[in-house]
């Protein structure tokens, strides 16, 4: 029985090693089924066929057998000239890296090929150690910005770093892309440095979906000191960024807000409405209650929903209204 | 199941010019076993007209021959 296994599989071997190109697809692909351990040195040497499409479904293969001796020979595989076998090849490394594997990133990061930088920057968020913080920051300099934006990001899957503040310089980046993530990733760093920064974002930045941004990120904070700031975002132009600087009020609640509050309470859209609505609730402000009175009428269930829990909520932090 | 003799109403359709006489990976695949080889040409077929869209067999295929046209109201 086992040796006939084995004899089947060393069948499959040779063929790999055959001339013929679709003796070897054949061969890669029955390996791939069969999963054997055995084939694995095989693959890897495979990894350097002359036809991409043997080197992919080696790729595949390798990927399925999940052996982490594989992940140095589809690291290699980063630097392919095909797209499709880089893109397999990270797929495959995304499962297949552990903590073990932190060394050999960080020495293939600094490889001067920029597919193996993205790819490797990318894989490092998988690993979340604070160590390769200093790999990871010289990128932030690059004239590449999918190098700069990949950076970034990956800085905010980084455990136990708290402050950066090249990352602060970064939200001035002339990349709409670069700036969007640099939002993002501000808002996970415990530095209230960072506040300002994204509050000059909120409100002045071209792109509003670094705006957007940089709302959520300042919901992240919960900093009475972006109030303005978001009182400000309130009559911005876009809904999204309305939607999430008030979500951003409802971590803060202020009185200074309450104007602008109540103007929401009758915006164009509902997401908006519902969330105008919650963070009146938070404010627990009686002055608030005639205008939520309105909104139980509003055209949308969910907006009515919210704005009665906002009226509950008012009305349980002031004993006299709900008795009058 | 009914066999599939008219071979251009099936789903799964074979490219014979990119199909690889010695691969059986179609075939292993298909929870239906609904494919087979023609034993004049060598090259795949779909044999039984029975065929759940679930797309192994084009994803499988080493060489791309294999595609399955889904039914408009599936997509």
């Amino acid at each position: 029985m086992f040796a006939d296994t084995d004899s089947e599989l060393n069948e499959w071997l040779e063929m790999l090693r055959s001339p013929d190109l679709s003796d070897r697809l054949v061969a890669v692909k029955t390996l791939q089924h069969l999963g054997d351990e055995e084939a694995l040195e095989p693959l890897i040497v495979a990894l350097q066929d002359e036809s991409t499409a043997v080197q992919k479904l080696a790729v595949t293969a390798l990927w399925e057998l999940a052996n982490p001796k594989a992940v140095p020979a589809l690291i290699e595989c980063l630097v392919s000239s095909n797209e499709e076998i880089r893109d397999e090849a990270l797929s495959a490394l995304g499962e297949l890296i552990s903590p073990d594997h932190l060394m050999l990133l960080l020495d293939a990061v600094h490889r001067d090929k920029v597919n193996m930088q993205l790819s490797i920057l990318i894989l490092l968020r998988k690993i979340h150690d604070a160590q390769s913080l200093p790999y990871v920051l010289p990128f932030f300099e690059s004239d590449q910005a999918a190098l700069r934006e990949a950076a970034v990001t990956t800085l905010r899957y980084l455990n136990q770093v708290e402050r950066c503040q090249p990352a602060i310089a970064l939200m001035s980046d002339a990349d709409g892309t670069v700036r969007r993530a640099t939002a993002l990733t501000l808002g996970h760093l415990a530095d209230a440095e960072v506040v300002p920064a994204l509050c000059q974002a909120l409100t002045s930045d071209a792109d509003w979906q670094v705006r957007r941004n940089a709302a959520k990120s300042l919901a992240l904070h919960a900093n009475a000191e972006a109030v303005p700031a978001l009182q400000t975002a309130l009559s911005d132009n876009h809904w999204q960024v309305r939607k999430f600087t008030l979500q951003a009020l409802q971590k803060t609640p202020d009185d200074r807000a309450l104007p602008a509050l109540i103007k929401a309470l009758a915006d164009e859209y509902s997401d908006v409405r519902r969330d105008a609505a919650i963070a009146l609730g938070k404010l627990k402000n009686p002055a608030a209650l005639n205008a939520l009175q309105q909104s139980l009428d509003d055209p949308d269930r969910d907006v009515c929903i919210f704005t009665q829990r906002a009226i509950q909520s008012i009305q349980e932090s002031t004993p006299e209204t709900s008795n009058a | 199941m009914a066999l599939a003799t008219q071979r251009v109403d099936v789903p799964v359709i074979v490219d014979e010019s990119k199909c690889l006489e010695k691969c059986t990976a179609c075939i292993e695949v298909c929870p239906l076993d609904v494919l087979a080889k023609n034993p004049e040409t060598g090259k795949a077929y779909m044999k039984y007209d029975e065929c759940w869209f679930c797309l192994p067999c084009e994803k499988e295929c080493p060489t791309n021959a294999i595609t399955v046209q889904i039914p408009f109201l599936l997509r």
